[in-house]
């Protein structure tokens, strides 16, 4: 059977970097010498860090939900609203579009970002049954979507400098934009730690696993 | 010489006709999916793409150096009104407000937002400014030798703030809230926020048609020249590999 040649196997190593290719070392790790980047086979403690940095984000969604991200203040009252709220109230002043903006940036990406990092986690840890396509699909859109979740903080800090005549109207800014913040920025590093190479190593052992299977039936040795 | 260093090639194009028999052979392998490829570069003008996961491993885009030397100067002369100039302007009755770049970061500052107010300077002004900058030494400082080892760490600088400049999403920001604020009380557009759309576009451009390889390769060439002039004809084939 004609499987494709894979680097770590044939003894090469790919500088992510530069994207160099190298000959593998005996050692862990080396520099790479076009670039000067430490490298390694795979990215080093890629799946422990990426769960670590998936469940600080799920934990940090909770109060960048909860606590209010920004407070418009106009003569004097004003309600702080959370990312839900400021939603629903842009969805109820007509402004539809607008909403599916901020819905789409601000709850549906971060979340479809962090059930993407688990399944892609899971697909490498518990050799979950997904073609590698499919999973290097989840992979892209997940490192594609990313930083629109930013779209709410920079509103807020336009909105906060734009809207500030002091009794009159006012915005400012909540607690939760700073959990929101570092939801955006650790689900971003998340991305970045997982090694989508480890998706096809997995698939590889797969392969491996079931033609030699195949072959132990062919011979008529298995029961 | 002439005679030898067709032969080289020649030999090169018949081992790339063999298929993957050596390792030696091996020029770049996808750094999604860790496939071997015999093939580093695109050819002028195309892209190459793992034909195993289809991520794009390299593109190689025409005269790619110079493009990227213009278009990163003119993003860093745009940069100076589009930080300057005020972008929007909200007012109420007889009360205005304006809004820059900057002002937005110095009032969350104020409010004790620090993490929020440094997160948001960092992608919308340091990121931008720093991949201008970064470009701009790439692709002039790639023309001398002298300049390689610097070069290299641009690279890598280059490769990891890539990500983190955001002017676009800033720019749906400002769309968001036009919109938002626009039944509070009356908005209008500055010229500081023409300059900065230019600038997002030609952020973009300049991504786009800067191609690290070309610049790798560039330096590459000035090692080798450097290796044979320093030791001499003797050591012409070992540069020339």
């Amino acid at each position: 059977m004609n499987r494709p040649a894979r680097a770590l196997s044939q003894g090469f190593w790919t500088c992510l970097g530069c994207r160099n290719l190298v000959r593998a070392p005996q050692a862990d790790s080396c520099l790479c010498p076009r670039c000067g980047a430490r490298m390694h086979g795979r990215v080093d403690g890629s799946i422990m860090l990426t769960w670590a940095l998936t469940i600080t984000g799920a934990l940090l969604l909770i109060p960048a939900n909860v606590l209010p991200v920004m407070t418009v203040i106009y003569l004097g009252s004003g309600d702080p609203s959370t990312i839900v709220g400021g939603t629903l109230e842009l969805y109820h002043a007509g402004l539809w579009g607008i909403a599916l903006i901020v819905f789409v940036a601000s709850i549906a990406v971060p979340v479809m970002k962090l059930v993407g990092l688990v399944i892609l986690c899971l697909i490498v840890q518990r050799r979950w049954d997904v073609s590698p396509r499919q999973a290097m699909r989840i992979y892209r859109v997940v490192n594609a979507i990313g930083r629109w979740s930013l779209l709410d903080l920079f509103m807020i800090s336009i909105l906060v400098a734009l809207v500030d005549m002091g009794a009159i109207a006012e915005v400012a800014a909540g607690a939760g934009s700073t959990a929101f913040a570092t939801v955006v920025v650790v689900t971003m590093l998340a991305v970045r730690a997982f090694d989508p190479r480890l998706v096809w190593d997995v698939y590889e052992e797969k392969v491996t696993a079931a033609s030699a299977h195949a072959e132990g039936n062919s011979h008529g040795e298995n029961g | 010489m002439g005679h030898e260093s067709r032969q080289g090639t020649q030999s090169e194009q018949s081992g790339r006709g063999d298929g993957p028999a050596h390792g030696a052979l091996w020029k770049r392998a996808c750094h999604q999916c860790d496939l071997l490829l015999t093939r580093a570069h695109a050819p002028v003008g195309q892209r190459l793409i793992c034909p195993r996961c289809g991520a794009t491993l390299h593109r190689n885009m025409d005269r790619s150096v110079a493009h990227t030397a213009a278009l990163s100067l003119s993003g860093l002369l745009l940069f100076v009104p589009s930080a300057t100039l005020p972008l929007l302007e909200f007012s109420l009755f007889s009360f205005g407000a304006e809004n820059t770049l900057i002002n937005g970061v110095q009032s969350l500052f104020g409010a004790g937002y620090i993490w929020l107010a440094s997160l948001v300077l960092f992608c919308s002004v340091v990121a931008p400014l720093g991949k201008f900058l970064l470009l701009a030494f790439i692709s002039w400082g790639s023309a001398w030798a002298r300049m390689a080892k610097p070069v290299a760490r641009a690279l890598r600088w280059y490769h990891h703030l890539q990500e983190w400049g955001m002017l676009d999403v800033y720019m749906l920001g400002i769309l968001v809230a036009l919109v938002k604020m626009s039944d509070l009380g009356k908005m209008s557009v500055e010229p500081g926020l023409y300059c900065f759309v230019a600038m997002m576009v030609v952020s973009s451009a300049a991504t786009v048609s800067f191609d690290a390889e070309t610049v790798w390769a560039r330096i590459a060439r000035h090692r080798a020249d450097a290796g044979k002039a320093g030791v001499g004809n003797g050591a012409e084939a070992e540069g020339a590999q």
